[in-house]
């Protein structure tokens, strides 16, 4: 059980986006005999959670989410490190490969999706802009992801959606993985005609979709 | 003083300061909000066209600081371009006031403005960033074209060529381009104004593609503009300086584009106020264009007619008015689809915000420029009935129409009307506006001349000025 004045402090520290401060608190926490995935679980995904439905009401900006992302980060390091030491299995809830596709270089959606999803417990490996179908092919596996997103904000680059899917059918490894699109130019149709198995309108509800998708 | 710095940038580009991207954006996510505090730069929902000479001045210093701290980012070589503040203030006190645009008798003067100014605004129509199909888009254009308010036309984009999608550097990205030039060229010869302006074909991604658009037969000419784009915040690449570096020795007019997002790393309206005004001095020391586009945007509705969207359209533009010479146009970004009450009552917000702070515009995108074929000639119509009847208004009296404006579409703003596409609203033969479409433009006029704006007889005075 986490002393809940230790645990209103790493909330405080989420919330005004204190790294370090984020930090002290988890280090704090775990001297005081918390266990570290309770920590994760009911003190980070939660305050993050709310972190993230004020960003989606506009009642804070990308500023304060990344900020509050960046203590997230640094807090969840020191609580696997703590989870790994006692030999428990990582609190992650599974890996996301993520990236805006090929001839794209928006990537301030796909950013915000990426501190939402590693906030709630996802390891991404966030492959950047303008991938390359073979790129995204690439890291899935040695990432031995279970999801695949990609952003696509332009029309004239969510063709490219549509082209990483066939290479990823082309070589029989789409079965393995679960690709999920979104951006400005992608609806749910396209996402269906495409044969992507999921839509995300925004942010919150990509974390939503991949917490369907790995079953949590 | 230069004339061309490019090869100065490339230099700057190569030796500046080394940061990572990520590190970039935190620097200016925690520089604006001090700028913000130390030049007391106050967003008030309730006045949304400020009155305040001094803040508008405070505000062009802090996007001015903003810029000289962080320069501008070539993501190319992850190093910053950074720039004296002797170099900056010479090169916009010699950015140009007026520019001439198109050609022969179809020409149009674009000058300098002022606050609440009567000069007569230059108004650009769409199809402005919002995607058209193969079938309708000669038509669309047709139907800006041909409307006697507009003064220039944007060829907009198409994201098919024959029915195949077009990929980016493929040579479908060629002949798609080569499409839209010609068909922006043949709309406006239809129209009967051959030498109208037309400003950038929208289609390409890539630079080869953007110039592919100049032609001095069937595409864009000298008299023509095409974008050169910033990457927010306040970053380019080297394909966007190639762009200017090719167009610059082309002879042909730059815009500078920005698309600066509210609620994004500038953090709410007034952090994204201060960095619209550094993204105008980006594009002075980068891109030397011809005009700007001051296209900020919504972080999650893609629009700029919510309050925060006016009111940085409006303090903004007056710091530049105030500041500078620099020539800047609105882009207005509607929830709404075409062909609701709601899609003009945002124009006339954007249009209005704009037009007393010193602003041109530069053209309407309705369902924030997503929905295909939402585009038409008649809300530019409206668009430069809006526009002249503003001239001379004063900041108070605007900021209570806008107020009562926003009451007309406020409510509906997250759950917009879709509206229905262009072939829904005119006669695709006779490409004559359908009456229901005709009807709403005309009680909306009605309602805007009851709030005191003189929609019917302004533009009539405007175009008897320019001697039409």
């Amino acid at each position: 059980m986490t002393d809940e004045r230790l645990a209103a402090r790493l909330k405080d520290a989420l919330r005004s986006g204190d790294a370090s401060a984020a930090e002290t608190a988890a280090r704090k926490a775990l001297e005081a005999q918390a266990d570290p995935l309770d920590l994760i679980r009911n003190v980070l995904v939660p305050t993050l959670t709310e972190v993230g439905k004020q960003f989606q009401e506009f009642e804070i900006f990308l500023p304060e989410l990344m900020a509050a992302g960046d203590a997230a980060k640094a807090a969840t390091v020191i609580l696997e490190q703590a989870i790994a030491a006692a030999g428990k299995a990582s609190s992650s809830l599974g890996t996301v490969v993520l990236g805006t596709v090929q001839n794209d270089v928006h990537d301030i959606g796909k950013n915000i999706v990426s501190t939402l999803l590693s906030s709630h417990g996802f390891r991404v490996v966030d492959i950047g802009r303008d991938v390359a179908p073979s790129a995204f092919l690439e890291a899935a596996r040695r990432e031995k992801a279970e999801i695949v997103a990609m952003s696509a904000l332009m029309t004239t680059t969510r063709p490219a959606a549509q082209s990483t899917i066939r290479l990823f059918e082309e070589v029989e490894a789409r079965d393995d993985f679960k690709i999920i699109v979104g951006g400005g130019s992608i609806d749910a149709a396209w996402a269906k005609a495409i044969g992507a198995d999921g839509y995300a309108p925004d942010a919150a509800s990509a974390v939503d979709l991949c917490r369907r998708l790995v079953g949590r | 003083m230069l004339s061309n710095w490019q090869t100065e940038i490339v230099k700057r580009s190569e030796i500046g300061p080394y940061l990572p991207e990520a590190e970039f954006e935190r620097a200016l996510t925690r520089l604006v909000p001090e700028l913000v505090r130390k030049h007391g730069i106050h967003y008030d929902p309730q006045v949304l066209i400020p009155s305040d000479d001094d803040m508008a001045d405070r505000l062009y210093q802090a996007g001015m600081d903003l810029f000289l701290e962080m320069g501008a980012y070539n993501m190319s070589t992850e190093r910053r371009i950074l720039f004296s503040r002797g170099e900056v203030e010479e090169a916009v006190a010699a950015a140009p006031s007026a520019v001439r645009l198109g050609e022969g008798k179809d020409a149009v003067v674009m000058c300098w403005r002022g606050v609440e100014s009567q000069v007569p605004c230059v108004v650009h129509s769409g199809p402005t960033g919002t995607p058209c199909s193969e079938r309708y888009h000669p038509l669309i254009l047709q139907s800006c074209a041909q409307e006697p308010l507009v003064d220039c036309l944007g060829a907009g984009s198409v994201s098919t060529y024959m029915g195949r999608p077009i990929i980016p550097g493929s040579p479908l990205e060629i002949l798609g381009v080569q499409r839209d030039a010609a068909a922006a060229r043949e709309a406006a010869r239809r129209a009967g104004r051959p030498g109208i302006h037309i400003n950038d074909v929208a289609s390409p991604l890539t630079c080869a593609g953007k110039m592919a658009a100049l032609h001095p037969a069937w595409g864009l000419r000298r008299s023509d503009a095409l974008l050169v784009s910033q990457l927010p915040e306040l970053k380019t690449n080297y394909d966007q300086l190639s762009r200017a570096a090719y167009l610059q020795a082309a002879g042909v007019h730059i815009v500078d584009l920005m698309t600066p997002l509210v609620g994004g790393l500038g953090g709410g309206a007034a952090g994204t106020a201060v960095v619209t005004v550094a993204c105008h001095l980006l594009g002075v020391m980068l891109y030397s264009p011809s005009y700007h586009i001051y296209g900020h945007m919504h972080l999650l509705e893609s629009t700029d007619t919510d309050r925060m969207g006016l009111w940085v359209y409006a303090v903004g533009g007056q710091a530049l008015a105030r500041n500078t010479p620099l020539l800047t146009t609105t882009a207005v970004y509607t929830q709404a689809g075409l062909g609701t009450e709601e899609v003009l009552w945002e124009i006339a917000a954007g249009t209005l915000a704009g037009t007393v702070a010193g602003m041109h515009h530069n053209g309407v995108g309705a369902t924030g420029g997503s929905t295909p074929d939402h585009t038409s000639g008649l809300e530019h119509r409206f668009y430069a009935q809006v526009a002249h009847a503003s001239l001379g208004v004063s900041r108070q009296t605007a900021n209570g129409l806008v107020l009562e404006i926003l009451r007309h579409y406020e409510g509906s703003h997250k759950d917009p009307p879709p509206g229905v596409p262009f072939p829904q609203l005119y006669e695709i033969e006779t490409l004559e506006p359908l009456g229901p479409w005709l009807d709403l433009h005309q009680r909306v006029l009605d309602e805007l001349a009851a709030m005191g704006l003189d929609v019917h007889g302004a533009w009539r005075k405007v175009r008897r000025e320019r001697g039409l």
